[in-house]
Order: C-alpha cells, then structure tokens, then sequence
C-alpha cells in the first residue's frame, strides 16, 4: 500500500496555556477527498496552518510525501470596500510570478478557466464584479496554475450560493478524480461538505472521529461523535 | 505664456510632473496597503534627517534620505514582528521625526534655515542638482515598479488575496518601503512633507471608479496627478497663492468632479 500523501501524527499546540489542538493524528490516503469539520475556534486553521507549514510552533509531526505540490486555496471572505480594482488576470498573474510560485511550467490562463468553468471573457473583468461562485472558480484556477497534487480548500463553499453549489461539487470531484488530485477541504458546515467526502474529519481541538459520511449523522446542527472513535 | 521661458518655471514644471507621475505611480499601492498614513510618517522622518544634516553642516534635503531609508527599514522590521500596530508606529515615529527634528535644528542654531520649505514644498526654487536627482529618482523608482510590478500588486493585497504560501512577499515589502521613501524624498523638496499624502491618496480614490483593473488605476491615477500638477503651477503663475496649496485645491477639485460625474453616468461612487 502507498505510504499516505499527508501523515499528522500527535500534533498539539498551545498558545498562551491555551490548548489550540490536543494529540491530533491522521492519515490523508493518495487520491482522496478528505473533509476536515468542525465549530469555529476548533482549531481548523491553525491545522491548516501547520500542515501547509506556515506555523512550525507545535509539538509531533507532519509528513508531506515527498514530491507533493500542495496548493492551498483560502477562504472567500465577505465583499470588501476598500478593495481597489483588480482584474480577473491581475488576481491570477499575482500568484503565478515566479517569486511566488513554484511552478517553473508554463502556465496558460485562458485554458485554466476554461477548465474550472469560467469563460475566458471574464479574464479582463474586475476580480470582485464576478459572483462568488465564479470568484471561487478563479481562485481554484489560480491554485491549478501551481500545478499542484494536493489541494486544501479553505471554506470553498462559504461565499456561494446555493445554486452553485452543485456546479463546484463536481468541480471538486473532478479534479480529485479525472486529475488525480489529493483534496483537504475544511468547513464549519457539515452538511455542504457530506455529499463529497470519502472520509470526514471532526476536530474540536482533538480529533473526534474519522469515520465515512454513509455513517455520519448530525442532529440538530450538533455532530454526533459517537460514532466510530478515531482509531 | 512668457513666464514660460524662465528656468525656475521650466524646473519647477518638471520636478512636478516628476512628482505627479511618482504620486500616481505608487499611490494605489499605497491606499491599497493601507499606508496612507506612512507617508505623513516618513514626512516627519525626514526632517529629523534635515535636523541632523544641519548640525554637521551637509545639505538638508540630502541628508533627509538616509534618515528615510534607515528609519524605512526600522518601520518594516518593526511591523514584520507583527508586535506593534501599524497606527502607534506611524504616531511613534510622526511625533519621534518631529521632536527630534526641533532638537537638531535649535542645536544648529541655523538663523537662514527655515521648516517651511520642507513641509509645504519649494518647488520655484529648485537648482540643477535637485533637478537631475528628481529625475533620475524618478527613473529608478518607475524602473522597479515596471519591473516588479506582479511581486509590488501582491505584496500590498489584502492578506486574503494572497496565497499564504513558501514565498512570503517581505522583501517586496521592505523594497515597497524604500519606494515610498524616496518619494517622499521628493514630495519634500516639491510638494511639500504635510502635502504629499494628498497627492498620493486623492487621485486613486479619484481613479477607483472609473477602473476594471490595477493596471489602469495606476494610469488613471497617474494622469490625475500629473493634470493636477500642472493646472495648480499653471495657475500659481497667474495668482498670487502658494503652488503646493493650488495643486492640492485642484486634486480635490478633481475628486469632487467625479463624485458628482460618476453617479450620472452609472459608476458606483466610492471613497
């Protein structure tokens, strides 16, 4: 069996004699899709944090396999004011400069949005004209242009609509499985991320359970854990 | 139009649109960033360079642009530790260059030496020198600019427009950081140190309206300035009123122009 793409084992973290993650282990197994759930202030991001490198203050370990791009995609947040324009091209070219990216490939725009379902057209439109949804699209594209293996997916469902939703369900699947794709998402809202998960995650500081969302059940809002402690 | 002729007004001409092209430039970066104030910080930076210059005896205006890429540099490590908040940093260093700046020039007890020119601008009494470092200030600052223009746009976005990801833009920052710096350099010698935030905030909030893209903010922002500039000393050779205060009374004009165009012709007005 292949050894896992991303390994988490016993990590904790503590701020100020507060305990952010208590004893946290898992596995992310190649080619799945892997939902990472929890209330706010579980401690999801700094999870995230930890496994895209960005804080190196915990104890255990986390192994990325070797040879893994991971690109990460951050959460859409709420329509902001003060933001000055920026094109659709400006957003996307940002992230792909060589100071910035990885990616030593060349990168083609048009055909990356035309993959997430974006028509070229908008490329030269304003970034916050476009709905959410779209929004969401070019930030997956712009993670693409990374040419990345595993992607992590911060809320991707947060900022739309409900019926775009579907549209970016497949959008996800597909990439997991036509592209072979490793896929972390985290979200506060189980039932957006149910219908995509091969295996769900619950933190609220440890891990709860990891159990497959045919026997995951919510009651009231509330995540039922006692089914299948993590092992 | 004879006044035209004069070399005063020739220089003065140039330094200004020098200048406006600066502004213009760098000023969406700076909105963006959320900087604005920094200008007004470096400002008072640089006259405690001007201070400390007078006290050795080596020109003002030159010895305001260490004083400026030392306490710059200071500014962008200070704000990296992420201990401090970017306001009580401007407010430090603003009163901090100001006090520090008295000190100096009252130790000096220079009797010719007068603040006034740095903090509302001498731009009818620029010399040769001044002139070929404006311009070639000018010519490095829109060099890099053009040439790191990705690496500036992501370096000064919202956090949430980044990818938080390996290659952390803080050098780009404190590069950013010295940008403005020299611009404020500049703004000193022409514009004035109490006025440059104008000119490098006004036009963008000018432009924002009227822009799909950074791209043409910055363009849009930049014509704004450099019309401003050259109206306002225009006009200061007609009327008996100082060049920097009709530059920044015809910025503001602008700006209440297209807060009362955009809304006619279905741009969403902001500020």
């Amino acid at each position: 069996m292949n050894s896992p793409v991303i390994k988490v084992e016993q990590v904790s973290k503590a701020v100020a004699g507060r305990q952010l993650l208590v004893d946290v282990s898992f596995d992310i197994a190649e080619r799945s899709l892997v939902s990472l759930i929890g209330p706010n202030g579980a401690g999801k991001s700094t999870l995230v944090k930890i496994i895209l490198g960005l804080d190196k203050q915990y104890d255990g370990t986390v192994t990325i396999r070797q040879g893994e791009r991971v690109q990460y995609v951050p959460q859409l947040g709420m329509d902001d004011q003060h933001q000055l324009p920026l094109s659709v091209y400006e957003y996307i070219a940002i992230a792909t400069n060589s100071l910035y990216s990885q990616n030593k490939k060349p990168v083609n725009f048009e055909k990356t949005l035309t993959h997430v379902g974006v028509s070229v057209e908008k490329l030269h439109q304003s970034y916050t004209s476009l709905s959410g949804g779209e929004r969401q699209r070019v930030a997956i594209a712009r993670a693409l242009l990374g040419d990345p293996t595993v992607l992590v997916l911060d809320e991707p469902l947060a900022a739309v609509d409900y019926a775009s939703r579907s549209g970016l369900y497949e959008l996800i699947r597909h990439l997991q499985q036509d592209h072979n794709m490793t896929v972390l998402l985290v979200s506060h809202d189980i039932d957006s991320v149910l219908p995509l998960s091969d295996q769900v995650l619950c933190l609220n500081k440890s891990l709860h359970t990891d159990c497959h969302p045919s026997e995951f059940k919510t009651t009231g809002g509330q995540i039922n854990t006692t089914i299948h402690h993590h092992c | 139009m004879e006044l035209l002729t004069y070399t005063f007004v020739q220089y003065a001409f140039i330094g200004g649109i020098a200048m406006a092209v600066l502004a213009g430039l760098l000023g969406p970066f700076v909105v963006q960033s959320r900087q604005s104030i920094a200008s007004d910080m470096f400002a008072h930076v640089a006259l405690a360079g001007i201070g400390a210059a007078l006290l050795v005896g080596a020109s003002p205006w030159w010895g305001a642009l260490p004083a400026l890429i030392i306490v710059s540099s200071l500014i962008w490590w200070l704000l990296d530790s992420g201990k401090y908040s970017p306001d009580a940093l401007a407010m430090f260093f603003l009163s901090g260059g100001l006090a520090l700046a008295l000190a100096f020039v009252h130790v000096a007890r220079d009797t010719v030496f007068s603040f006034e020119n740095y903090l509302f601008g001498s731009i009818l009494t620029l010399t040769d020198i001044d002139l070929v470092a404006i311009v070639v200030s000018t010519a490095l600052v829109v060099g890099m600019v053009w040439y790191l223009w990705y690496p500036l746009l992501g370096a000064t976005q919202s956090p949430r427009y980044l990818i938080p990801f390996r290659h952390t833009p803080k050098v780009v920052q404190l590069l950013f950081f010295w940008l403005l710096a020299i611009v404020v350099w500049i703004g000193i010698k022409t514009i004035g140190g109490l006025l440059i935030g104008a000119l490098l905030v006004i036009p963008v909030l000018t432009a924002r309206n009227w822009a799909t893209s950074f791209k043409k903010l910055v363009c849009i922002s930049t014509a704004v300035s450099v019309v401003s500039v050259s109206l306002g000393l225009t006009i200061a050779l007609y009327v008996d009123l100082p060049p920097s205060s009709l530059i920044i009374g015809t910025v503001i004009a602008l700006f209440v122009l297209q807060a009362i165009a955009a809304p006619l012709v279905g741009r969403h007005s902001q500020v």
